[in-house]
């Protein structure tokens, strides 16, 4: 999933503070998952935009509503009717969501009200933790499941670095050190053996060669 | 329920209402339905006599609290909002208590940063040795609150034309 | 002086090698580094110029080992691969031999939020053994990555960094192993406090034949208080103080502790000199450089072979 955090709401004010019409809008989705965005974080967001406006006497309408997902064509376009009611859309999606709606209704500031950060795991509830960079070459069946890429703060392939002390990282001891995880692992399952190996430079012209990445999938389009 | 509330609850329940000087303020009190002598017998006892500086809202259990919950009243008519916990320990569903602390704690910062006081919100947790009956803690809370200065999110009438407090909207909010 | 690696001259011809660190100044003060470098004149055979160690920004290795160069010394470019993709890594190699530097150590780097520019990006293109594989194929094949014939190979002596003190503690000599496979020609060791843990790394290195495969360098650094050897214990990752040094140093009055971490460094010298394997040593005196002099001389180390003309 996508994790996000919502963005201090000083900073949220200063980005609506021009506009007049305000729909905030959730995502039921990834940003639900990490209570950030969903319909409850959006309820309350615009609770205290609205008690913020009302301390400081600024008649401003604020209203709300949460879509299944932001990222996707055909829950976005939902909005198309109630979209021109309003002269900016503040969005508790990630920033593909955000985006997305942006996309289609590109008339009308939207505004982002998380700062998106990782693609991760619930560890446990209410504890995410960031685990994969989206690097376009999964290399995990090598790594016995850990990611050096995400995980390791050098993104080391033939780690680990001197930093690495009872099994944390040098950068924060709260960090689990990756490759004290990736040797762990692979000695349970008896390939310690395939760390002798040198492994090769990582190829990140699958991670930004090309610019901005796209997939097209003919068998799934109209 | 009813015929077990105790000559004292009755007698709290008579009494003169404490209301600091310089106007009403509004306390929206949401309380665990396991606090002692907490039934809607009571409940409506205790609105009478408070009128409009105290509401009161039922809920099966501290942890069902949502911050919306504290959120919304404050945005729509009370000064404060708070919350009556059932003793640490003692919460029948095991840790709804200890939930509500907490997110009684992220509400006071949330309100915090646009400038409100935190002390608008609150969560009580009731005695384990000498447990009180709701009309107590009630009165203790109003006390505890009088002082705050009007929330500057409600308008107050100033001629006299009325205010924009909702009415009834939330009076009954079942909250299970 | 020609162009040679005067350090791996001295390997070769079997003598005990000394180098000795030099942190380059925080400004373009080229009379900074050159200040430094007098004080390690004929105490060394080769000094190794620090690549914005800790992540702080200073003059680059690469130009200050240049300044070293013109003024007659042996530099050893240490290159972190923390601020450099591979096309800046490879470009830096054949700039520095085209420089007449011929020893590069070739690091992963402190991660950049220990220093003063936290907001940096931290590159890790390649980490350091792929790129200790990197500058051997550059030298030996004449390529870059991917294949492409160089017009000129650079002329380098190839070292790399091996921390005998970090966990996990078995894994250890795979990494050094690694390092050795990939083309590390000599190994400078993170400082030792604690010789008998180094000494059971050291035989498990000659276990696995590594002793004849690379030159490993012991790496010292003289302790300068009691408060600097407690810092060390707690605070910096992958260094091991044990207890009694610590003990040893705060059973001396202050104003001797310095002698004392002398003592303990000259001491350490006389005992890497003993074990089987052990090549030379790495003295870093970190903003200490005056002492040097005076640890190479007290460990008799000094004075420093010639080297034939070969």
């Amino acid at each position: 999933m996508i994790t996000a955090e919502r963005k201090p709401i000083d900073e949220i004010r200063a980005m609506v503070a021009p506009y007049k019409r305000v729909l905030v809008l959730g995502c039921g989705s990834c940003v639900a998952e990490c209570a950030a965005g969903g319909e409850k974080e959006t309820g309350m967001l615009s609770s205290t935009l609205r008690m913020a406006n009302k301390m400081e006497g600024k008649d401003v309408l604020i209203e709300e509503k949460t879509l299944d997902r932001q990222c996707v064509k055909d829950f976005v376009i939902l909005l198309d009717d109630i979209v021109d009611q309003y002269d900016a859309v503040l969005s508790l999606g990630c920033g593909a969501g955000v985006q997305a709606v942006a996309e289609m209704f590109s008339e009308i500031p939207v505004l982002p009200a998380l700062n998106t950060e990782f693609l991760g795991e619930t560890r446990d509830q209410g504890y995410w933790v960031e685990n994969c960079l989206g690097c376009g070459d999964c290399m995990l069946d090598d790594f016995g499941g850990v990611c050096p890429l995400a995980r390791c703060s050098k993104q080391l392939f033939n780690g680990p670095c001197g930093g690495s002390r009872e099994g944390k990282c040098e950068v924060n001891p709260e960090i689990p050190c990756a490759w004290q995880a990736i040797i762990d692992r692979l000695d349970r399952f008896g390939s310690l053996d395939r760390l002798e190996q040198i492994y090769p430079p990582k190829d990140w012209s699958r991670k930004q060669g090309g610019g901005p990445r796209k997939i097209m999938r003919e068998d799934q389009r109209r | 329920m009813e015929s077990r509330i105790s000559q004292d609850t009755r007698e709290q329940a008579d009494k003169k209402p404490r209301i600091s000087q310089g106007g009403k303020r509004t306390l929206a009190l949401f309380y665990c339905q396991n606090t002692p002598e907490s039934g809607e017998a009571v409940r409506q006892a205790l609105e009478k006599k408070y009128a409009s500086s105290l509401r009161l809202f039922p809920i099966p259990c501290s942890g069902r609290l949502d911050p919306l919950h504290l959120l919304k009243a404050l945005e729509e008519f009370a000064d404060a909002a708070y919350v009556i916990a059932c003793p640490e320990g003692a919460c029948r569903y095991f840790e709804g208590n200890l939930r509500a602390t907490k997110r009684v704690d992220m509400t006071a910062r949330t309100i915090a940063q646009i400038g409100l006081e935190k002390e608008r919100v609150g969560i009580v947790a009731n005695s384990k040795e000498n447990p009180k009956p709701l009309a107590k803690l009630a009165e203790e809370i109003l006390g505890r609150v009088s002082e705050i200065r009007p929330s500057p999110v409600l308008e107050r009438p100033k001629t006299g034309k009325g205010t924009k407090e909702k009415k009834d909207d939330h009076s009954r909010k079942k909250t299970h | 002086m020609k162009d040679v690696s005067r350090l791996k001259r001295v390997l070769d011809q079997g003598g005990f090698a000394v180098t000795a660190e030099c942190g380059p100044p925080k400004g373009a003060d080229a009379e900074a580094i050159l200040k430094k470098a007098e004080l390690l004149r004929s105490t060394v055979d080769a000094v190794n110029v620090t690549d914005n160690q800790t992540a702080i920004v200073r003059m680059s290795s690469l130009a200050a080992c240049s300044l070293l160069k013109s003024a007659g010394l042996d530099p050893v470019l240490q290159v972190v691969v923390r601020d450099r993709n591979r096309i800046a890594l490879q470009s830096d190699i054949l700039g520095a031999s085209a420089l007449g530097i011929r020893n590069i150590l070739c690091l992963s780097g402190d991660h950049q939020s220990f220093g003063n520019q936290p907001q940096a990006v931290g590159v890790f293109d390649l980490d350091s053994i792929q790129f200790v594989q990197v500058a051997r194929t550059m030298r030996d094949k004449g390529t870059i990555l991917g294949g492409e014939a160089l017009t000129k190979a650079p002329e380098l002596f190839i070292g790399a960094a091996a921390n005998p003190f970090g966990d996990p503690f078995a894994f250890r000599v795979v990494r050094l192993a690694k390092k050795v496979a990939a083309g590390a020609e000599f190994i400078q060791t993170q400082c030792i406090y604690n010789l008998d843990r180094f000494e059971k790394w050291m035989a498990m290195s000659r276990d696995r034949g590594l002793t004849e495969k690379t030159c490993i360098l012991g790496g010292v650094t003289p302790l300068k208080s009691a408060g600097m050897a407690r810092y060390m214990k707690k605070k910096v990752a992958g260094m091991d103080v044990p207890d009694e040094v610590i003990r040893r140093m705060e059973s001396v009055p202050a104003k001797k502790q310095a002698e004392e971490g002398l003592k303990i460094c000259v001491e350490t010298i006389q005992r890497l000199k003993e074990i089987p394997g052990v090549r030379g040593v790495h003295i870093m005196a970190i903003e200490w450089e005056d002492k040097v002099a005076e640890i190479a001389e007290k460990a008799g180390l000094l004075p420093r072979p010639v080297i034939s003309k070969q």
